[in-house]
């Protein structure tokens, strides 16, 4: 069952210059998608629209097979969101804030609230304002999962955690998943983050989806070759090579990234260039991330 | 059985289990029968994805390493057996790595064979200790 549906949407803040320029996928229910892209790739823009806060210019997208901007109580009810700037009123306590999330819905898990209350060490009397960074977040999250949503929207939920607290919510995360199953779409931009809970990686890249794909089939199809700058060495010619989804000036050598076995790349490159096989590898999720969305 | 797993690895998080328990059964630290630890604990333990730990699972079981019981849990099948020659494949790989550093290092075949030597006694003298 297909839980978002994302299709064809264009969404621009100044005439011209769209932010999503034709973004289209579907999560289906179970998955765990990390949506991934450089800074101003439409990231935050995508999870504003699926959320119902703003709308796209053109085509649509579908929520449980609800449009937000029509039925956005009904999608509210099964799906938790923790924004990447959450604002919380500053003078308002742990306490008031939890009390006021649980009376908006039916299936609070008071127990669930109690665990995560104290695993993250927080004081419900402390204000916002008493609160870091850290500390507010934790509290945004407890807030977006105690009523067992079935669908989890998570924009940034790592930014300005400190390690062991990024650790914390990863556990929870995963105990959420071991539980109930939950669907998760998270923008991050903490790959080790990713590659531990995402099964599926979705790359935004000039408003338009990149790369949609299985995490350990992009982590095992794909590899990077680095041939040493050449007569017959160009950009040009590395990706007129078959199987090259990019390549890039890195000084002394041009990158690639190609599908195939890296053995068999490395001789598909060494004949369509006339070069030595150059070293070809496969290589973890952030130097992919580099090697395609990078200058 | 203690796993260890990077996320920043050269093979995906999947992989590196199957790895592992595959060589912990080629070293006889795990026997036919032995119960390994839930998916779901081993995701909570691992810090995750649930499906990550149940896809290496499930690969080693349809390789023929792991059975699993139904309602019982997920065992070290009887007929368990870890082809040698994969093993050495990979004992090839890290020797490459070994060597390389060598050579980097203005050292030779020979230098990094006694290397590889006193390592190898001075294994023999802890597990003396033990």
């Amino acid at each position: 069952m297909q839980i978002l549906q994302i299709n064809n949407v264009v969404r621009a803040y100044r005439r011209g210059v769209p932010v999503l320029d034709g973004t289209s996928f579907a999560v289906e229910k179970g998955e765990v998608v990390g949506l991934l892209g450089r800074n101003g790739a439409g990231k935050t823009t995508l999870l504003r629209i699926l959320m119902g806060m703003i709308k796209p210019q053109s085509g649509a997208v579908r929520v449980f097979g609800m449009d937000p901007q029509l039925q956005p109580v009904e999608i509210k009810r099964r799906t938790g969101f923790v924004a990447e700037d959450q604002v919380y009123p500053p003078l308002c306590r742990a306490s008031e804030l939890l009390l006021f999330h649980r009376s908006l819905y039916a299936g609070w898990d008071n127990a669930m609230e109690d665990e995560l209350v104290s695993r993250f060490g927080l004081r419900r009397d402390a204000r916002i304002s008493e609160m870091s960074k850290g500390e507010a977040r934790q509290v945004a999250l407890i807030c977006a999962v105690c009523h067992k949503p079935e669908l989890l929207i998570l924009d940034e939920p790592a930014g300005g955690l400190d390690p062991a607290a990024r650790r914390e919510f990863l556990e929870t995360s995963i105990q959420l998943l071991n539980r109930a199953g939950t669907t998760i779409l998270f923008s991050s931009h903490h790959m080790a983050d990713v590659e531990r809970i995402a099964s599926r990686v979705v790359l935004l890249d000039k408003g338009k989806v990149c790369i949609d794909s299985d995490l350990d089939q992009l982590r095992e199809t794909l590899c990077i070759a680095v041939v040493p700058l050449g007569d017959t060495v160009t950009v040009a010619a590395l990706e007129a090579v078959l199987g090259c989804v990019r390549a890039r000036n890195n000084g002394h050598s041009v990158h690639g990234v190609f599908h195939g076995d890296p053995d068999e790349v490395a001789a598909r490159i060494a004949g369509a260039l006339r070069v030595d096989p150059p070293p070809c590898q496969n290589v973890p999720l952030e130097e992919l991330f580099i090697e395609i969305v990078g200058r | 059985m203690d796993l260890f797993i990077n996320p920043a690895g050269e093979l995906p998080i999947y992989r590196q289990i199957m790895r592992q328990i595959t060589s912990a059964i080629a070293g006889n630290h795990l026997r036919p029968g032995d119960k390994l630890t839930s998916h779901r604990d081993l995701a909570e333990r691992l810090v995750i994805a649930p499906l990550t730990v149940k896809k290496a699972y499930d690969e080693l079981e349809r390789q023929g390493l792991l059975e699993t019981l139904r309602g019982k849990g997920t065992f070290i099948s009887a007929k368990a057996v870890v082809k040698r020659s994969a093993e050495r494949e990979r004992l090839k790989e890290a020797a490459r790595t070994l060597l390389h550093q060598a050579y980097l290092s203005g050292l030779d075949l020979d230098d990094a064979l006694s290397a590889v030597e006193q390592a190898a006694r001075e294994i023999a003298r802890t597990k003396d200790k033990d």
